[in-house]
């Protein structure tokens, strides 16, 4: 789950990080202080360029530029919520982030001497790279004041080290990047631009977790508008193969859909009635292997679909695995057939699109 | 990981009174496998398909020994029991838990590194197989042939598909082991290659892989160097959006480009059968 830049604050600002002063914009009220800059709160970069961004100076340019940053979509997305922070005098744009490296299963802390919208023009190799694990703040906060050449600010980092770290674990974050650290003019490290991304799986002990953009959806992606063979499919890795085993053929696929090990009638129904907003849709492949997930309630569900969605393409249904024998028995008497194997449901598909 | 772990006689499931566990238990008896008992804190002394519960694994050891524990324990307790496993010191953990939250892993990793005795499969992994042995998750056995190809696969699913569709060709396989999907996993493909090239019963090795991640890269260098059997490899999602779900510093740490087809080139650079189907590979082996 990624979180806008206010949410993300809120909570650096909440475990010690220094952050810019701020209040969010509401359509009738004036502004807290000025000069500000209003910043539009939408996920995905490139902010600046776009418009998104504005320093203001009076009542009557904070006014404008809030009205003109709330109608702005920036690619595709239109700002629910405006922040406005306190114009921070830069000295240096730094980078610094804390993320997992999944392959050493450790949280690694990343730096660049050069932050700030630029950061991905630098090359990977010439990150400062730091695991955190049995780690020592004081002295990784003496390496960062001297990778960065700061080492004035050496008690600081040691501070935002440590607090970014607790931030880190308390939240169940997976990515925690401020980008720039901004270094002001009088000497200050501030978190100029946060990104922040959160575990999904351990929403569970996070009951107060109450975010804008909710878990991007994962299970049901849109390949093409205009495709012509739906997929249904359970478990991610097959799921993908239905959609290679399809494009292989020559047809067009329309979407990705894994239904997951916990499938109930309900949900399939909905993935059916997505499906149909398709315009082109002409077939639609039901590819289920079982092993957590149980045939005959898929069966139920595809039974469920036929009969309630009218001008449902064809089917070519593949089921296998746990319970297929009664999932076999609740369609054969409803007269809907299946085929044995996922190539047979390509070949099928693709006669019926000739 | 050698074929004596996999195939090892006392195998208990953690977890055994919930819906998944309880099913999957008497599955696993079913197709033979010796399941000596279960765990389930709040059904101490219930039997599931006659297979006794106790309360801990220490518990089972004060009368079994405990060689194999497949875990089914719900994903926000499954930290602990996987920790409680390692520290009992049980030789294989096959974990099929979908859902660990990732701090959940690291503490995992950090223990299974310190106590050394344990090696884990999964998380969030359909198991192992070994047609006409051990059958250690939820990998439907009856799909299955004996034979001599190796299996390996980050997908459950998939791992299905590859297996039935070998089995229907007349084509045997000695172990499906599926290593899981999750971004930290106890077992690597490579940790499965060594395991197939050292096995002289196994002539031929079948790999699946997923977009994300570098696993494939890693697995594909291994095999140039020192693997000597014939690999086949599908790495699924050419169709999928790449990189939708990589964070921006994520990005630049996994630099090397982690689609389907840039993995199927390194393969296939470094001496392996590549396939751009799961129909495609069953028909090439």
């Amino acid at each position: 789950m990624k979180l806008l830049e206010y949410e993300a604050k809120k909570i650096l600002a909440g475990s010690g990080i220094p952050t810019p002063a701020s209040f969010i914009v509401s359509p009738k009220t004036k502004p807290e202080f000025l000069p500000c800059v209003v910043k539009s709160q939408v996920p995905t970069g490139g902010r600046g360029k776009a418009g998104g961004i504005a320093i203001v100076q009076s009542p009557a340019e904070f006014a404008a530029s809030s009205n003109k940053i709330s109608e702005l979509p920036i690619k595709g997305f239109l700002p629910k919520t405006l922040l406005a922070e306190e114009l921070l005098l830069i000295k240096r744009e730094l980078y610094l982030s804390l993320l997992i490296d999944k392959t050493a299963a450790q949280i690694v802390l990343m730096a660049h001497t050069n932050g700030g919208v630029e950061v991905e023009e630098n090359r990977a190799d010439e990150f400062l790279q730091l695991p955190l694990s049995g780690f020592d703040a004081d002295t990784v906060g003496e390496q960062l004041a001297e990778y960065y050449d700061l080492p004035d600010t050496s008690f600081v980092l040691q501070d935002i080290v440590e607090n970014l770290y607790t931030c880190f674990i308390n939240n169940d974050a997976t990515l925690l990047e401020i980008n720039p650290l901004v270094l002001t003019t009088d000497g200050k490290l501030i978190a100029g631009d946060c990104k922040m991304e959160l575990d999904d799986a351990a929403a569970f002990r996070h009951t107060d977790w109450n975010f804008e953009e909710k878990s991007a959806e994962v299970n049901f992606v849109t390949l093409n508008e205009l495709g012509t063979v739906a997929t249904i499919a359970n478990g991610a890795g097959l799921a993908m193969a239905t959609v290679d085993a399809v494009a292989d053929a020559g047809m067009v696929p329309a979407n990705f859909l894994d239904i997951g090990g916990g499938a109930n009638e309900a949900s399939v129904l909905a993935a059916f009635e997505r499906i149909m907003r398709y315009p082109n849709v002409n077939v639609i492949i039901v590819n289920i292997f079982a092993g957590i997930t149980r045939c005959d309630e898929v069966a139920r569900a595809i039974i469920g679909a036929k009969k309630q969605i009218p001008h449902l393409p064809p089917l070519f249904i593949r089921l296998a695995g746990t319970n297929f024998e009664q999932a076999a028995t609740l369609l054969s008497a409803e007269a809907i057939p299946t085929l044995g194997a996922l190539d047979e449901c390509i070949a099928a598909a693709k006669e019926s699109q000739s | 990981m050698t074929e004596d772990l996999l195939s090892a006689k006392n195998v208990i499931v953690q977890g055994i009174t919930g819906a998944h566990g309880a099913f999957h238990a008497s599955a696993m008896k079913a197709s033979g496998t010796n399941v000596v008992a279960g765990t389930s804190p709040s059904k101490i002394g219930d039997t599931i398909d006659g297979i006794p519960v106790y309360g801990s694994i220490k518990d089972i050891q004060a009368a079994h020994a405990v060689d194999i524990s497949v875990v089914f324990v719900p994903a926000r307790f499954a930290k602990g029991a996987l920790i409680e496993a390692i520290t009992a010191e049980v030789p294989l953990i096959v974990c099929i838990t979908e859902g660990i939250p990732l701090h959940d892993m690291l503490a995992v990793t950090k223990a299974l590194k310190e106590k050394g005795r344990s090696q884990l499969i999964g998380p969030n992994c359909p198991g192992i197989l070994l047609p006409g042995g051990n059958k250690l998750g939820i990998i439907p056995a009856h799909l299955s042939l004996a034979g001599s190809v190796g299996v390996v696969s980050r997908s459950g699913t998939l791992t299905y598909e590859a297996m039935d569709g070998l089995t229907r060709r007349g084509i045997g396989q000695k172990y499906i082991i599926g290593i899981g999907g999750d971004r930290i996993a106890g077992t690597s493909f490579i940790d499965c290659l060594r395991l197939f090239e050292n096995d002289p019963d196994v002539d031929k090795i079948v790999m699946i892989g997923e977009i994300g991640g570098t696993g494939e890269l890693d697995a594909a260098k291994y095999i140039k160097q020192h693997v000597t059997k014939p690999v086949y490899a599908y790495v699924t999602g050419h169709h999928a959006p790449a990189g939708v779900q990589l964070g921006h510093a994520g990005a630049i740490l996994g630099s090397a480009d982690e689609s389907a087809a840039a993995k199927t080139e390194y393969l296939a650079e470094n001496g392996v059968h590549t396939a751009t189907s799961i129909t495609h590979l069953i028909h090439m082996i």
